[in-house]
């Protein structure tokens, strides 16, 4: 192994530890009795607290319930569009492309506030439905890219042997590209799962009065700068969760 | 009869082609409502063909424009550009030594493990990722700092910089590199005249995944800059959410998005396609 290769090693593995550090340090704290790093005594009192905590209890209701709504519903009409498209014709995949694709490109902030703005051409009322409608719009995109790559790589002529073998187009989608494709759906519902669990920015511009998900507590408790171990505790919950389900997709994606 | 079936599997067959074109419609009406009807509401917020309470008037102005191409936003939006330029840049010159590294020198274990590593991060919220870093900055007393948000924004954005970096080096026919050694040329001028320039639509996507997102950026520099470091994603909350002045932040928005359009235009016309 040459020196340069050595380096890279080294400048990899600080890398990681950079991308880790801090987690590590959250979840550790949110144990920690001292508000302090320098002094240590485990304890799950600030996750008790958590619990005993109302607000937050129904903030993870509600980010509970848009987020699976939101995979389900993105799923059913992203993967739809990527077996669609899969069938069309050259020209008409190029054209109708960019339209699904678009969402994932544009900065996401942008996408926030011009919902924002349309709900209050229409007064459509903030709340559950206008934030689960902004995560369903940008998740549609990312499950449509998951399950076309998925597709991509699906043998085509099965379907035809369905068909052929007097199999209608129903039963074939029904006992031929589902069962084949289930890998890839269960990835992507995770995926838009995600989103929609994690979202901050579209969730804060289209919601209103009383409606908080978890992210939006974290965001008003920790904003300018306010660290506290009740709020370490939440954190580390949402990133043991982030962490798992990222894990999950990824072993799903290999399958 | 065997061959009757046949033939009508094969004019179902082409049934389903144009029925499935149907199954589009659902995904794509909700695109088209709660996507792209949102942008061309806010383009009429910006020329103010939409006025207070929802009122249409016909009238249309380029005020709002005006407004917010004033000197103090036109800083912002400069801020906001350089403050993405310096993150892309940095994030490419950290990550690509560690995307060449598991891409081109690990064996395969090593790396799907790291590769994981990598693409864990992806999947957990700016917020939350903020929010750790926030806690060991905060104690750094560090907070509110150019640096703290120059920090914040390497360290949300590095991992969309590596993963794009490491699928292309990973295709990288290594046969090249040995051919460019066995005609005696060093490490270094291999690295310049072969790797780089074969990895190139990796950098480009790669820049583009990091530069787009990171000029709207608004997490990082209000958590992390406090009031020090104004960004177009800082001043669209505040002109949204905290002075609902939706005609300005409209008229910002719709220049931003023009932008960011014109950036992504130029660098697929420079490259050619680019592979997200």
């Amino acid at each position: 192994m040459s020196i340069i290769d050595k380096l890279m090693k080294i400048h990899t593995l600080s890398i990681l530890l950079f991308l880790y550090f801090p987690i590590a340090i959250v979840v550790l704290s949110s144990f920690n009795e001292y508000r302090e790093f320098t002094s240590f005594k485990f304890t799950t009192k600030w996750y008790e607290s958590l619990i005993q905590n109302s607000t937050v209890w129904k903030a993870f209701n509600n980010s509970l319930s848009v987020a699976m709504l939101c995979a389900l519903i993105s799923v059913v009409l992203g993967f739809l569009s990527a077996y669609g498209l899969l069938r069309a014709s050259t020209a008409f995949k190029s054209s109708i492309e960019p339209v699904l694709y678009i969402p994932i490109i544009i900065p996401e902030i942008t996408e926030a506030l011009s919902l924002l703005l349309f709900y209050n051409f229409l007064s459509f009322p903030l709340g559950f439905f206008s934030v689960l409608i902004g995560h369903i719009a940008f998740s549609i995109s990312f499950v449509f890219v998951v399950s076309k790559a998925r597709l991509a790589g699906f043998d085509r002529s099965l379907e035809e042997a369905s068909m052929t073998l007097g199999a209608n187009q129903i039963q074939t989608f029904i006992k031929i590209t589902l069962p084949l494709s289930a890998p890839g759906i269960a990835a992507s519902t995770l995926l838009a799962f995600t989103l929609s669990w994690d979202d901050f920015i579209k969730t804060v511009f289209t919601t209103g009065p009383g409606f908080q998900t978890i992210p939006l507590v974290i965001w008003s408790q920790s904003a300018r700068g306010g660290v506290s171990p009740e709020l370490n505790a939440l954190t580390s919950l949402m990133l043991i969760i982030s962490i798992t389900l990222s894990y999950l997709y990824v072993k799903m994606m290999r399958k | 009869m065997g061959f009757l079936k046949i033939e009508m599997g094969i004019l179902k067959h082409t049934w389903i082609r144009k029925a499935s074109l149907y199954i589009l419609i659902p995904s794509l009406s909700f695109l088209a409502i709660f996507f792209y009807t949102p942008f061309i509401i806010v383009l009429l917020y910006s020329i103010g063909v939409i006025g207070r309470d929802g009122v249409i008037s016909l009238n249309p102005t380029f005020n709002y424009f005006i407004e917010a191409l004033n000197p103090l936003y036109l800083r912002v939006i400069l801020n906001s550009l350089y403050l993405a330029a310096l993150t892309t840049i940095s994030c490419l010159i950290i990550a690509y030594p560690a995307a060449y590294y598991i891409a081109l020198k690990t064996s395969y274990r090593l790396r799907s493990l790291l590769i994981v590593a990598v693409v864990l991060p992806y999947w957990i919220s700016f917020l939350l990722r903020t929010y750790a870093l926030m806690t060991i900055l905060s104690s750094l007393n560090m907070l509110f700092t150019y640096q703290a948000v120059m920090i914040g924004m390497i360290y949300d954005y590095l991992p969309f910089m590596i993963l794009p970096l490491y699928v292309n080096l990973e295709k990288l026919d290594k046969s090249l590199l040995e051919a460019s050694y066995t005609l005696g040329a060093s490490p270094i001028k291999t690295f310049f005249k072969v790797t780089l320039p074969l990895s190139i639509q990796g950098i480009v996507a790669g820049c583009i995944l990091v530069f787009v997102p990171a000029t709207g950026e608004f997490i990082v520099p209000y958590m992390l800059g406090g009031i020090s470091v104004t960004t177009i994603g800082t001043l669209t909350w505040d002109l949204f959410l905290k002075f609902h002045n939706w005609w300005r932040g409209a008229a910002l928005s719709i220049i931003y998005i023009f932008i960011v359009l014109a950036i992504l235009i130029v660098y697929v016309r420079k490259i050619g396609g680019v592979e997200l």
